[in-house]
């Protein structure tokens, strides 16, 4: 299907870049008689673009063809201008953090949301404000906008989010005699419901285990759950802990029982590096509660039909914030050219290129109101696009304070406790509330 | 003919009669020489190894994120680390791992290199054989012990179900993750060991075990009393280098389990390279880093005198 | 009695012994060792298997230990999927460079150590040895920052200089030299040979099997080189091997095919340098001194 002949693409194009940017750069786009300022780092003569950048990312073949699409549309527009994309597999920041430190970090880098405060906050980036037209943040989707944001002030661009829903076997459904689903989030199926769904398929044994859930090495994703119940995981402030009562020890408890009642595969927990849409694809689950930028590797890869349906609620409706930013960082040498590019790739047209092509919500919010023309599974798709609009304003702030990463890690050691080695609730959550007063230092 | 001997006679020196440089350079050089022989070892050493060591001791007195710059805290990385339970955790998982693969592999490596030491048809294929897992890299030894130790889909359990027996939850249960990591590592080090020790053994004389014979001695004495002894230096050396490899292990463990499940395989290193870029706390994990260097060093030394003192006695 | 033991001297001889079969005790070491040899190779076979069996046999749930057919087709689709001829081409450069840079750098300093005294001697060599005691993720950071400084970043001598120097290395080419008798390079002294002239006409020739060790070892650890390369590189068209299998696990696919077809092809070269070298490498080792 797409991947074979994506790859041979890929290759190429890559090879090109790689070994002969210049020439490509020089030929490919018509330069015409052009000079050799690619090399020019300085940037400022006469205000024209012109410059190279390098921008640092992880991402999925069809989000390096999104990228890479984005740069040749604006290689195109401003002939003097190169953008030298350096895409390294998702390590967990040990890549921008080593190049901060030595004082060459890419001029530009794609950020999680969840990661923006932790690098604005220690002033890695670069305030933008001035290269910004004055309400530029207003056509952004606020909680994504919010999220770029430090003391007021923007530190990156959203180009993206997503979110997470069910996807389903429809076969092994309608097995257990499922064959009707909720055409709504707020007519999701509840807790009870759910849960229901699943002892019955595992009775019936349609497969090895009913469903996983797509949190591995992402303990953040957890939060929903205790959203949807109606707590929080920080105070109103957002200065200490709000988990150590009865709706944060009811939530550990639904989600340990996932694992009592072997519901999910044991290899499932957080610190997993299990990958559920590969099970999901091979039959081993039936059902999975996981991201759309995963449609294409399971449109490729299951043979059975499949679709998606919306995320379980409970008291209320929540689903993952997921997405991404792009920020330009302390070290550039071109801050104009950088803030320029950004200001392209998050322009209308690119974003909407890019979230066609990767699969992703759009981060503009007519873009998201008027919906965009997905190639692949529209209908499907167009679930992910209404969950989007489930995610708690409350959620994305805490997830977007700059010590999250510390509280981020209290939630994976302890919750990996509470799945895997039997430690309870209560004392889960008394863990996970100091792990939090530590971390904000309260 | 001693060195003073030859160093005080100066006409055998093809400077000797030249005047000014060739004739200084003639009579100093064997005192430069060594100093500009060591000398692109010591600037690729002093460059790349001792400062950035100096520069670690000195980030462990500090608190960085890698971000903004260091801020001097003095000794508090240290005390968080003896009152730090994820730390202890981590020492112990470590303990265990190291426990689990040093003197298995070792006696193993032995075993097979004693085995290989004798005239038997195929030797050089079998030594091979043993070898090949020492020249894989970390990442594709790792790559195939997690498909082989999968869940659902690993050839382990499919050749367990083939003899009746129930699959085993190798890498997703906390009681079986470390165990798996053990086996793998067995599989990597055991040629490693096996050659060091067959070049040693093959380096032991016959008329040292010809002598043995006519003394009575054979078997297990004959290698309790006259083939472990004369083995000593080497059994130094193979148990630092397995130690030092079986403390620092990372790439296997981050590759196969990730730490997990829950805190079963998380060991020393991958906590260091979480605490380094996860939690951006590069001090705390400096002060960490310095802590196992020093117990290496002191372990070693330990050892090189208990080896000393037996070879003093035997 | 029977002695069949080997010395240091039978185990050059070439020529196949299979006229002496094994008896008694030897034919249940021998089977021993066979049936050690078979589990030790397994994996390896299984990584063949599964990179040669077409892809939905993987996981229809029917185990076999042989593959229906041969889908070499499987290769030519994981290559295409990254620019893998870029890594090899850098892999195998950085590995032959590197090799002769070690071997230089070690073969000299070695002999150092061993055959001259000198103030500081003794501290320096226990220095750069006990560098194998640092775990390299403390080291990385400063490491990375002096070796931006240098312009080293994403290029070849940027993931050779610092591993250039490898103590281990160091630590074997100095036990071998330390056998070399002393009266050899008396000699060469008191016909005049300059502190060079020594190294060249004396110590090299007799260096062969340290050297083939160092070879095998050095291509061994460049080839499969990780986290150094992971951190100094930062183009995928300067990505070597290993990294390649990394981005071959990716972030969200696991292509149990592709990585082990990758896989199999990445463990070829570092074999062939072995089987080709092998001779000399357990003699090398054996004249390390390690005794």
């Amino acid at each position: 299907m797409r991947h074979p002949t994506e790859g041979r693409k890929y290759s190429r194009r890559a090879f090109l870049k790689a070994g002969g940017g210049a020439l490509a750069g020089a030929s490919v786009l018509g330069l015409a008689g052009c000079g050799s300022n690619s090399a020019s780092k300085s940037g400022s003569s006469g205000g024209s673009k012109s410059g190279t950048l390098s921008f640092l990312v992880w991402a999925e073949p069809a989000e390096e063809k999104g990228f890479r699409d984005i740069i040749k549309a604006y290689e195109k527009k401003n002939p003097k201008a190169k953008i030298d994309l350096q895409v390294k597999p998702f390590d967990n920041y040990q890549t921008l953090t080593t190049r901060l430190a030595a004082g060459n970090a890419p001029d530009l880098a794609r950020i999680q949301y969840q990661e923006m405060g932790r690098f604005s906050s220690q002033g890695a980036l670069v305030d933008l404000s001035s290269y910004l037209p004055k309400n530029y943040g207003d056509a952004f989707t606020p909680d994504l906008w919010k999220a770029v944001n430090y003391q007021g002030k923007p530190y990156g661009v959203p180009q993206h989010t997503d979110t997470m829903a069910i996807f389903y076997n429809v076969n092994m459904l309608k097995k257990v005699g499922v064959t009707s689903f909720p055409d709504s989030p707020e007519k999701a199926w509840t807790w009870s419901q759910f849960m229901n769904l699943a002892r019955k398929l595992k009775k019936a044994r349609v497969a090895p285990y009913p469903f996983a859930v797509g949190w591995q090495t992402s303990a953040y994703r957890w939060m929903w759950f205790l959203f949807q119940h109606g707590g929080q995981l920080l105070t109103n402030n957002l200065k200490g802990p709000m988990i150590d009562n009865p709706i944060g020890v009811q939530t550990i408890e639904f989600t340990q029982n996932f694992f009592k009642e072997n519901l999910v595969p044991p290899s499932t927990s957080i610190k997993s590096n299990e990958k559920i849409e590969s099970l999901f694809s091979n039959g081993t689950i039936a059902m999975m509660l996981n991201g759309d930028w995963l449609m294409p590797f399971v449109q490729d890869h299951l043979k059975d039909p499949w679709a998606v349906t919306y995320m379980i609620r409970d008291k209320q409706t929540a689903s993952d914030l997921g997405g991404n930013a792009v920020a330009v960082t302390k070290d550039t040498k071109n801050p104009e050219l950088a803030a320029d590019f950004l200001k392209f790739l998050a322009s209308p047209e690119q974003i909407k290129q890019f979230c066609v092509t990767a699969q992703f919500i759009p981060s503009r919010k007519k873009l998201v109101q008027e919906g965009l023309d997905y190639k692949l599974r529209p209908k499907d798709m167009d679930v992910f696009v209404k969950q989007s609009s489930t995610v708690p304003p409350k959620m994305a702030a805490e997830q977007t304070i700059p010590k999250f990463g510390d509280i981020n890690q209290v939630l994976e050691d302890q919750l990996e406790a509470a799945f895997k080695t039997g430690q309870s609730a209560k004392a889960t959550a008394k863990n996970i509330s100091s792990g939090i007063k530590q971390a904000l230092g309260s | 003919m001693n060195v003073e001997q030859v160093r005080r006679a100066p006409a055998t020196r093809r400077a000797a009669g030249g005047g000014g440089f060739r004739s200084w350079w003639g009579r100093n050089q064997r005192k430069i020489v060594p100093y500009l022989f060591i000398t692109p070892n010591l600037v690729v050493f002093t460059l790349f190894m001792f400062i950035p060591i100096i520069g670690a001791f000195y980030v462990s007195l500090t608190k960085w994120s890698l971000i903004g710059s260091p801020t001097f805290i003095g000794i508090e990385n240290y005390v968080q680390m003896f009152t730090d339970p994820n730390f202890w955790k981590a020492f112990y998982n470590t303990f265990i791992y190291t426990v689990g693969t040093v003197p298995t592999s070792i006696a193993l490596g032995l075993l097979v290199a004693m085995g290989l030491n004798r005239r038997l048809p195929g030797r050089t294929l079998l030594r091979s054989i043993y070898f090949v897992p020492v020249i894989i890299s970390l990442v594709a030894a790792a790559l195939i012990a997690a498909w082989m130790f999968n869940d659902n889909y690993g050839v382990i359990n499919s050749l367990l179900n083939a003899v009746g027996l129930k699959s085993v939850h190798w890498l997703s249960s906390a009681t079986w993750a470390m165990p798996s990591l053990i086996i793998t590592t067995l599989w990597i080090r055991l040629g490693f060991n096996m050659v060091i020790y067959l070049a040693a053994l093959q380096g032991i004389s016959p008329e040292v075990y010809d002598a043995a014979n006519i003394d009575g001695a054979k078997g297990w004495k004959l290698f309790r009393y006259v083939t472990w002894p004369l083995l000593a230096p080497t059994t130094f050396l193979v148990l630092i280098i397995n130690i030092i490899y079986s403390t620092y292990v990372f790439d296997l463990i981050y590759v196969m389990t990730g730490g997990g499940p829950g805190f079963s395989t998380t060991v020393l290193v991958q906590y260091v390279y979480q605490e380094a870029f996860q939690q951006g706390d590069m001090g705390y994990a400096s002060a960490i880093g310095v802590f196992l260097y020093v117990l290496l060093m002191v372990f070693t030394l330990f050892q090189w005198r208990v080896t000393r003192q037996g070879e003093q006695a035997s | 009695m029977e002695n069949t033991l080997y010395t240091a001297t039978e185990a050059k001889t070439k020529g196949r012994r299979l006229s002496r079969l094994p008896r008694g005790k030897d034919a249940v070491i021998w089977v021993l060792l066979v049936l050690g040899a078979i589990v030790m190779v397994f994996p390896l076979y299984w990584m063949f298997v599964t990179a040669v069996r077409p892809q939905d046999e993987l996981f229809n749930g029917h185990f076999s230990l042989f593959p229906s057919h041969l889908a070499w087709s499987n290769f030519t689709h994981a290559w295409n999927k990254l620019p893998w001829t870029r890594f090899y081409i850098n892999s195998i450069a950085i590995a032959l460079i590197a090799v002769v840079a070690t071997v230089f750098i070690n073969l000299l300093a070695g002999y150092t150590f061993a055959k001259y005294r000198f103030p500081g001697r003794d501290i320096i060599f226990l220095a750069m040895i006990s560098t194998l005691m640092v775990p390299i993720q403390v080291i990385m950071v400063p490491e990375f920052i002096i070796t931006s400084k240098l312009g080293l970043v994403n290029s070849w001598w940027g993931v050779i200089l610092p591993r250039a120097a490898e103590a281990f290395g160091l630590f074997m080419v100095r036990q071998f030299m330390v056998s070399i008798p002393d009266e050899l390079i008396e000699a060469a002294r008191l016909d005049g040979a300059s502190e060079f002239g020594i190294f060249r006409r004396v110590i090299l020739p007799l260096s062969g099997p340290v050297v083939a060790v160092l070879v095998i070892m050095t291509f061994m650890w460049r080839w499969n080189d990780f986290a150094w390369p992971l951190v100094i590189l930062q183009n995928q068209s300067s990505y070597t091997v290993p990294l390649g299998l990394n981005l071959m696990k990716g972030q969200y696919f696991t292509d149990w095919t592709g990585i082990m077809s990758m896989g199999l092809l990445s463990i070829i070269p570092i074999l062939l340098v072995f089987v080709f070298f092998q001779r000399y490498f357990i003699q090398g080792i054996a004249s390390t001194g390690l005794k």
